[in-house]
């Protein structure tokens, strides 16, 4: 009996202490920031478990249009549309930039692809260019690597590079969805294009630099701070007004000097 | 019958159990009808050989979908089966009784693996050997797709061949060596057509396991919009029902068109099984 009455006051005793659980969901970009400083907050704040997963920024913004998480990640702008159904609910927090990379395959730079235009990248992703010779590589066709619609990389790269965010990419060979998927895929090929953040950028998936007015700009932060690099965006978490005050509480570490290291050692450029 | 024999604790929780896996059935396609039913009346039946799926621009055409799910079946069922009704007649006709078991727990251990296992293998082992040996620019195609899910239902075809091959009388084999049958004979004249039934059964639920698996599927399929360029291209990357609804649902507001014609997706699918399972069932029930 002792035993049962033991048991249940465990049971009793649990919700009490329990730990708040928040729950971000959204870009996979924005997600490699938040987990790391999720870890951190933890140790100052044990109450309080944060719970990461990607989706995509769509998938973000929806889960904030719903209610169903308590902090969106996204790594690009709010569409007028999704505005408009989120009637004002969430404030909207640039806590970092970055530079979507178009990546292509190690043997695609090897071969010599080393800069492409904006012109050259649309005609890629239109179809009008299918070999990598056309444009100084190896006699090869492309591999051209498309996200799925939901993606905030996608939106960013479509709209600087096609000219709308659901521009139709009728060259595209390959859908792909988080930033690790189009990563390994990158990486096994040998002609693969893609578009990634610059933070995911290794020996196997490397950055061409993009030739604006005649001039190779590299993706690096640098060129992001400077404002040369013409695909660069801001990474946003999404906080529901009626978020808690350990969420504004996280929110606030991500703004400060630490959650900026944070930020800094991902691979993006802070905003302060 | 007097109420008494309903109120029995045990008759009542059979009786309930029973009325609840009933009526999930229906709560199901109810669901399903009536969240897909904003996309049937705006678009039409039409959308089902649409050819264009883009979601942005409320053009939301079935039909590469729903070729490709109906290639990755074929493929997979023109793998498995021969190889799972081959395995099941080598160990039920020709193994010790020791060696069965062993091939069967081999078959229920390969059947227990989750899916996104299988997937990952196919992304890791299966698309760089497909890439490589036919020089494509990629693995992810319809044919990657077809070979995963054959592994995934082989197990399946497998044991239910083999139970049914098991079932045949000791008298009818008997009888058949009396008679002078040979081997081959034996197995072509009475084994098989006796065991048809059940060997169909299995092929059935097969294709139905086949036709709602995911994660692999959509790990491989390359998720591409598309028919296949002729329509037999089964090398080229496809998608499939279940990995358009995998990659498109979370993103899609719930009551917007989008999840709307997600829903259409997912309607169709439980109808094309349930259409297997009756005619699965049927066939047994008449012969």
């Amino acid at each position: 009996m002792k035993y049962v009455l033991f048991t249940a006051s465990l049971l009793f005793a649990l919700p009490l202490q329990a730990a708040e659980n928040i729950s971000a969901v959204g870009s996979t970009t924005v997600l490699p920031v938040i987990s790391q400083a999720a870890a951190v907050f933890h140790t100052a704040h044990p109450d309080v478990n944060i719970l990461v997963s990607g989706g995509g920024s769509g998938v973000g913004v929806a889960a904030m249009i719903q209610g169903t998480a308590q902090l969106g990640m996204a790594s690009r702008d709010i569409s007028p549309e999704e505005n408009v159904k989120l009637k004002g609910k969430i404030e909207n927090i640039v806590i970092a930039s970055d530079a979507v990379a178009v990546v292509v395959s190690k043997a695609v730079y090897l071969s010599g692809v080393h800069a492409l235009s904006l012109t050259h990248i649309a005609d890629i992703y239109l179809g009008k260019i299918r070999n990598w010779k056309e444009l100084g590589g190896a006699d090869s066709r492309i591999l051209v690597i498309d996200k799925e619609a939901s993606r905030g990389t996608r939106h960013v790269f479509a709209k600087a590079v096609l000219g709308s965010a659901h521009a139709r990419a009728a060259g595209a060979s390959i859908i792909s969805g988080s930033n690790n998927e189009e990563q390994s895929i990158i990486s096994r090929s040998n002609n693969a294009i893609g578009m990634l953040s610059n933070a995911w950028l290794n020996d196997q998936v490397r950055g061409v630099d993009v030739i604006v007015d005649g001039k190779a700009i590299a993706p690096t932060i640098e060129h992001v701070r400077d404002g040369s690099y013409p695909i660069a965006r801001g990474l946003h978490v999404l906080l529901p007004k009626n978020a808690s005050k350990n969420t504004h509480d996280f929110v606030h570490f991500l703004l400060s000097h630490d959650g900026q290291a944070i930020v800094k050692k991902v691979g993006y450029l802070p905003v302060r | 019958m007097a109420w008494h024999h309903f109120l029995h604790p045990l008759k009542l929780f059979i009786f309930l159990g029973c009325f609840i896996a009933a009526l999930s059935i229906f709560i199901l396609l109810g669901f399903l009808i009536q969240s897909s039913l904003p996309f049937w009346q705006a678009f039409g039946i039409t959308s089902l050989w649409g050819k264009e799926w883009y979601p942005y621009e409320s053009l939301y055409g079935f039909l590469p979908a729903i070729v490709g799910t109906i290639w990755a079946l074929i493929i997979a069922m023109l793998i498995a089966v021969p190889c799972g009704v081959s395995a099941a007649i080598v160990s039920s006709e020709m193994l010790s009784p020791a060696w069965r078991n062993m091939a069967r727990i081999g078959m229920e251990v390969l059947a227990g693996i989750p899916s996104v296992v299988y997937g990952l293998i196919g992304l890791w082992v299966l698309l760089p050997f497909l890439q490589h040996s036919l020089d494509l620019l990629t693995g992810h195609n319809l044919l990657a797709a077809g070979i995963i899910l054959s592994l995934m239902i082989l197990p399946t075809i497998m044991v239910m061949s083999q139970d049914a091959l098991q079932a045949v009388s000791a008298e009818q084999r008997e009888s058949a060596m009396n008679l002078g049958l040979n081997e081959n004979q034996c197995l072509y004249r009475v084994l098989l057509p006796q065991a048809w039934s059940g060997i169909r059964s299995g092929m059935l639920l097969a294709l139905g396991r086949a036709l709602g698996e995911t994660m692999a599927v959509m790990l491989v399929v390359g998720s591409m919009d598309r028919l296949p360029q002729p329509f037999y291209n089964i090398l080229e990357p496809a998608q499939t029902l279940t990995s358009r609804i995998g990659r498109e649902m979370g993103e899609a507001a719930f009551g917007s068109l989008h999840f709307s014609a997600l829903m259409g997706c997912a309607l169709i699918l439980a109808i094309i099984a349930m259409a297997l399972s009756l005619f699965a069932y049927q066939k047994q029930t008449t012969s």
